[in-house]
């Protein structure tokens, strides 16, 4: 286990490089920069700014330069905003990201799960038919159509919650239902799906015949096996939505990492872009690993040599 | 059974939303919640998260707006007309031949740690700005000031072995039509050391860099002759123009006469800086902790993308006449949130074009709050004027002709067509002075009057045209036609991506093909994209542009076919137009120097380097609670006239009249503060 846990770490910082390489190879291929404006900068002062950030040195020399700062981490300054470091940038967004992510993800696995659950143990009700229908549709309807919707209804109509921006608790109601939708909806047909193939099992079988309760039968040996399904969902559903859900950050006005992220690219602000792509590609290659290491948890048939 | 329930789910939603997408104002006078907030202050969506809070750094309207609050300058905008008022100068005085200006500072204006601002800092800020270190996009706004160009853009003088230098009117004979420096009788203020320097005899100035002085020598090889052996001498940051005479005095000294330079000065760039905050903490002197400002408010809270509040700064020399206690600027750019939060009443005003194109025609219903004015800001198409089949000058007219301007207004609800380069409604003198040149010119032109007043649209001449170039025309109805063989492939339209833009695109595109029998190809671009491309004549035909413009004069739209490599994006240039802008702003007689603008513009347009389509408009809102802040034409708001009324009674009403109804609070404000300089003026009348 230990042993797998090491090569699975070890794995992780080649391949940010070879992600953050290949994003660096694609900005330096997008044409524009980050100084480019609708006015001729004087040769000289172009010049000048090329001096200042390094660009004309040739392209080996800058690609080396860009490495030792990622295995340093240290991204250097925002090209764009003056007098920021990446560094500071993404600790100061994330949070804000952080914050409506893990709630939404929370308020779906209450939802989805115990929609998940009834609907498996009441297949084919009208109880099934019904979640079922709901998460259907959270599935399908977009949270840019979700999101304006409830803003129609509670900000703009009722007046009772306001329509955007970081604040207090009732600012973060209308985003983070908007963006737990979708995952509870997900979560509920995974739950649904995994606990039905668990229940017909043999164990549980087993375990029924044993003479176990409903409600051991249930908790102690369907679930652990029926949510293996929403456990590999998780690792990269928690790094997308920490990670910012851009949709929603602009709705809202919610100043995450997601909103900082299309604006950089926007921006063509090198160091900026570099940061937040290592940052979440290793943020999504470390949850995978938790996903894995917890299978093993949850399954006594999975284990790691 | 399943089916059932889907339905009823479905038709439950749609009925919640239809019920609540009945809009609940109709009808009442006002969009949304209507109450102004409790304390004194003004909450302001103000568009994209701010570059920087250094003046000097930024060059978009949002930032502009917001280092309004937090910078003072010489002079500040006239909250309607933009015309410049007394600020940190509580006057000023402008040399006979338009190339001086001495300003007097007022003795008790202090930045917000205290220290006084004298005429030293503005000096610092003004070579700060223009310094090449710090690589400011905006440092072409000081260009005027003698010496900062070749400051800017790292040149030397050049020195002989006598220690002489080179004079610039030895080599560039024709092009300045500045009167010889020496017939000058007195001097315009105390006679110091600097300025016999900076009033003697231009020096010639060549790029320090040597592969781009190659470059200039390529083109000027008299210049490489005289140059050789004799010693290069950097342009320093003490060589501009710019004159601290004593603590409260400074004078600035120009290359050329340029009248419009006194408008200039309210822009941020020229807002002073403090020199011990900037080198204490360098490029971190902006965080909230360590800032210091000279407005008349101060920076209190900034989380990025989050909210930038402002508060009353009690050193404020004119703080007393401040009226909000704070203001609360919300960095967003979507527009349907921004209305969002207008509706909700979280907010009280929006920044300039917030309203989405869909939304303008309930909006502008709302006549208490819409704001829909003109603006110093036009769109254009541009030509490759270097590529055929664009280069051929009757194709280019051609199409010009046969867009229907008046329709593509109609359409776009709120612009205003537009045939020539300066925007419509903006500067009524100079309109006025055009419209009288234009007359002149019409016969000298030898066009007549009928088909002059067709230029908005006149798809029969623009066949005529494409036959005359050598087209193919086949004539349909209502003067239209089909242009047989001409090369469609070679031409399209390049935009940067947005709604907007796409509209107009596909405007055009219809028009061409309905007018010309001619179907261009679309093809948009992200912005950083788009710029190069655009600026490197890397398109195809035609691309799309815009300009706002920096000061309240025509030169500033007309300055952007200026030089051989000027800011057109089309790749055309014309000597004679350079002589004709240059001879125009040497003249001091505002009205002559109109008509000479006009004439130059007139001549510029003959050569139809672009098609000018749309004057642009103002689009936001603002609640009715909210006084004292104006549709100008640039949506600048000289935030310390900003007011929130409790009295129903005197909130503002159908605000298309607003820029000629009078406020008395603001007019006794301004009034006040214009004293000083009618007081100068009278004074130094009586003297003379």
């Amino acid at each position: 286990m230990l042993y797998f846990i090491i090569r699975r770490l070890l794995i992780i910082i080649p391949t940010a490089l070879l992600v953050v390489s290949v994003t660096w190879l694609l900005i330096r291929l997008a044409p524009g920069n980050f100084y480019t404006g609708e006015k001729k900068l004087p040769p000289a002062i172009e010049e000048n700014i090329k001096k200042k950030y390094g660009l004309d040195k040739s392209m080996g020399e800058q690609y080396l330069m860009m490495i030792k700062n990622v295995l340093s981490g240290d991204f250097g300054d925002s090209l764009k905003y003056q007098g920021q470091s990446v560094n500071e940038i993404i600790r100061r967004h994330l949070p804000y990201s952080a914050t409506i992510g893990i709630l939404a993800y929370l308020l779906a696995l209450l939802i989805g799960l115990t929609a998940g659950i009834l609907a498996a143990l009441k297949q084919n009700s009208l109880l099934d038919y019904t979640s079922m229908a709901i998460a259907m549709l959270g599935i399908s309807i977009p949270n840019f159509v979700l999101g304006p919707i409830l803003v129609i209804i509670f900000a703009l109509g009722l007046y009772i919650l306001p329509p955007a921006r970081w604040g207090g608790i009732s600012n973060l109601v209308l985003p983070v239902v908007t963006l737990s939708a979708i995952y509870a909806a997900y979560i509920a047909r995974l739950t649904r799906a995994g606990m039905l193939e668990v229940l017909r099992s043999d164990f549980i079988r087993t375990a029924r015949a044993k003479g176990l309760d409903e409600k051991t039968v249930l908790l102690r040996h369907a679930l652990r096996g029926g949510i293996i399904p929403v456990v590999s969902f998780t690792g990269p559903a928690l790094a997308h939505l920490l990670a910012g859900t851009v949709v929603v950050e602009k709705i809202f006005a919610i100043p995450g990492l997601g909103n900082i992220f299309i604006q950089s690219v926007l921006n063509r602000d090198e160091p900026l872009i570099l940061g937040i792509v290592a940052f979440l590609s290793i943020l999504i290659m470390v949850f995978n690993l938790l996903v894995d290491i917890s299978y093993g948890f949850l399954d006594p048939r999975i284990r790691y040599s | 059974m399943k089916r059932n329930i889907l339905c009823g789910l479905v038709a439950t939603l749609l009925l919640l939303t239809s019920m609540s997408c009945a809009d609940s104002t109709a009808g009442s006078r006002y969009w949304g919640k209507t109450q102004p907030p409790k304390e004194n202050v003004l909450r302001y969506i103000s568009g994209s998260e701010p570059e920087s809070l250094d003046p000097q750094i930024p060059t978009g309207q949002p930032e502009a707006r917001i280092l309004m609050a937090l910078y003072d300058g010489l002079v500040e905008y006239h909250p309607k007309t933009m015309s410049p008022i007394p600020a940190i100068a509580e006057s000023w005085e402008i040399s006979p031949d338009g190339t001086e200006f001495i300003f007097y500072l007022r003795k008790n204006a202090k930045f917000s740690n205290g220290d006084p601002i004298t005429a030293k800092d503005f000096v610092y800020t003004f070579r700060r700005g223009l310094s090449p270190e710090l690589a400011a996009q905006n440092a072409y706004l000081a260009y005027e000031i003698k010496y900062a160009q070749a400051y800017n853009s790292r040149e030397a003088f050049v020195k002989d072995k006598d220690g002489n230098f080179l004079l610039k009117k030895d080599f560039f004979e024709d092009t300045k039509a500045t009167k010889p420096e020496s017939e000058k009788k007195s001097s315009f203020g105390p006679e110091t050391e600097f300025y016999r320097f900076i009033n003697s005899p231009e020096r010639l100035t060549v790029p320090l860099d040597e592969k781009t002085r190659e470059a200039f020598f390529k083109k000027n090889p008299k210049i490489k002759e005289a140059v050789e052996g004799k010693e290069l001498v950097p342009v320093r940051a003490e060589d501009i123009g710019v004159e601290a005479i004593d603590d409260y005095t400074l004078r600035l000294k120009l290359a050329l006469p340029a009248p419009y330079f006194l408008d200039l000065l309210a822009h941020q760039f020229f807002r002073v800086v403090n020199q011990k905050t900037i080198e204490k903490f360098d490029k971190e002197w902006t965080k909230p902790e360590n800032i210091v400002t000279s407005g008349a408010f101060k920076l209190q809270i900034h989380r990025p993308y989050d909210i930038i509040v402002v508060v009353k700064n009690p050193t404020y020399w004119d703080a007393e006449n401040v009226s909000l206690d704070r203001i609360e600027f919300y960095p967003s750019e979507e527009q349907n949130t921004s209305m969002n939060l207008y509706k909700a009443g979280s907010v009280d005003a929006v920044y300039n074009n917030t309203v989405p194109a869909p939304w303008i025609e309930k909006i502008r219903n709302f006549k208490d709050e819409y704001l829909d004015h003109p603006a110093v800001a036009i769109e254009y198409y541009t030509f490759n004027v270097t590529k055929p089949p664009m280069n051929d000058i009757r194709v280019r007219k051609a199409f010009a002709l046969a867009v229907d301007r008046f329709a593509l207004s109609k359409f776009r609800k709120i612009t205003k067509p537009l045939v020539d380069f300066t925007p419509e409604g903006i500067f009524p003198r100079y309109e006025a002075a055009r419209k009288k040149i234009y007359s002149q010119l019409l016969k000298e032109y030898q066009i007549p009057l009928e088909e002059w007043e067709k230029r908005y649209f006149n798809p029969a001449k623009a066949c005529q045209l494409m036959r005359e170039a050598g087209y193919q025309v086949r004539d349909k109805e209502n003067g239209r036609c089909e242009v047989l063989n001409f090369p469609a492939d070679e031409v399209s339209v390049t935009y940067n991506t947005s709604e907007g833009n796409k509209a107009v695109a596909e405007f055009m595109q219809a028009q061409w093909k309905q007018n010309l029998g001619i179907t261009v190809q679309l093809r948009n671009m992200e912005w950083k994209t788009f710029l190069p491309t655009r600026k490197a004549l890397d398109y195809k035909g035609m691309a799309r542009a815009g300009w706002v413009g920096d000061y309240m004069d025509p030169n500033t739209f007309l300055k952007l076919f200026y030089g051989p490599d000027n800011d057109s994006s089309t790749g055309w240039y014309d000597p004679k137009f350079d002589r004709m802008l240059d001879e125009a702003n040497s003249e001091t007689d505002p009205e002559k120097r109109f008509e000479l603008l006009a004439k130059a513009e007139f001549y510029m347009l003959q050569a139809q380097p672009v098609i000018p389509l749309q004057t642009q408009a103002t689009n936001w809102m603002k609640k009715p609670y909210v006084k004292g802040m104006y549709p100008n034409p640039g949506t600048l708001h000289a935030w310390k006239f900003v007011y929130i009324e409790r009295d129903p009674a005197k909130w503002d009403r159908d605000v298309d009249n607003i820029m000629k109804e009078s406020d008395p609070i603001v007019e006794e404000k301004i009034t006040r503060l214009m004293q000083s300089q009618i007081e100068f003026e009278k004074k130094k009348k009586a003297g003379a």
